[in-house]
């Protein structure tokens, strides 16, 4: 697994590997995950190179998510996808050990400026 | 403190979220809020120093067309689960930008989509703050500020009118 997609929606998970091919990284294996809970199960048994998470989710969210992570030590480079985009929310998602958060509504340059310095150039 | 959500913010907002999303131009239109057994509402509340909530209204048709944009595909003829995320996401994404311009200390619920013919979801201690229409290729639609009443200590009232949305108001 190359990328783990952490997303409630469905519709958004499908959005954002659409962005990644249009950002121009191709034949990367995506796994997904419905919120913070699965997304660490799949964290268990997978080594990803990244993961891309929202923020709001039900019964874990992306912050959660993200310090849960960090908290067992793995230290995953990690960026969250959000229509969240305020400078306190920001801040916080670095702090707690984010390498970026691209908002909502995102275009594919987004993503490719984004992903280039952990995934390398596409 | 009190903060004001514009109706101005409002209509930029949706405005950037179908050009990126959809590649879809709206403009602010004229078309008056009809209620119809035809329509589906998604919503997201907002809570903190401005309390209420963000609704998307438009019709089953526009929802397919709408999808079919948004995940680059032949819209469905009828409402799928994809139709409906779509409308959640469209309310999530003018609910999140607005909670962002607006101020910190606002926090935004998941979105929920309502359909059906007699659905009627009942906001109580709220009221219509603005009700924009809006209009594209795929038609008028229309998003609504319900704002929670509260009187001027801030305390929110328990009691008051309630906004029933989507068949009467």
């Amino acid at each position: 697994m190359d990328i783990l997609l952490v997303d409630d929606s469905k519709t958004m998970r499908g959005i954002v590997q659409r962005a990644i091919r249009q950002a121009g990284f191709r034949g990367l294996s995506v796994g997904e995950a419905e919120n913070g809970v699965q997304g660490l199960e799949k964290l268990r048994t997978e080594k990803p190179k990244l993961v891309l998470s929202d923020w709001n989710m039900p019964e874990m969210s992306g912050i959660e998510f993200l310090v849960q992570v960090r908290a067992s030590e793995n230290k995953v480079p990690f960026g969250f996808i959000t229509s969240e985009a305020s400078a306190a929310i920001k801040q916080l998602a670095m702090d707690s050990g984010a390498s970026f958060l691209i908002t909502k509504p995102f275009s594919p340059e987004d993503v490719q400026e984004a992903l280039t310095p952990i995934l390398g150039k596409s | 403190m009190v903060i004001n959500v514009s109706a101005e913010m409002v209509a930029q907002t949706v405005e950037a979220v179908f050009l990126a999303m959809m590649d879809l131009e709206v403009s602010p239109g004229e078309t008056p809020w009809a209620p119809s057994h035809d329509q589906l509402t998604s919503a997201v509340q907002l809570s903190g120093l401005w309390n209420g909530a963000l609704l998307f209204e438009c019709d089953r048709r526009q929802a397919c067309q709408f999808t079919g944009r948004f995940l680059s595909m032949d819209p469905p003829g009828v409402v799928t689960e994809d139709v409906r995320d779509v409308l959640g996401e469209l309310a999530n994404m003018i609910g999140g930008n607005i909670k962002s311009a607006v101020a910190a200390g606002l926090s935004l619920s998941l979105p929920w989509v309502m359909e059906g013919s007699d659905y009627g979801r009942r906001l109580c201690g709220t009221e219509v703050q603005d009700r924009l229409a809006f209009d594209c290729k795929d038609g008028p639609f229309w998003v609504t500020l319900l704002a929670v009443l509260s009187d001027t200590q801030g305390a929110i009232r328990n009691s008051g009118p309630c906004q029933e949305t989507g068949t009467s108001l």
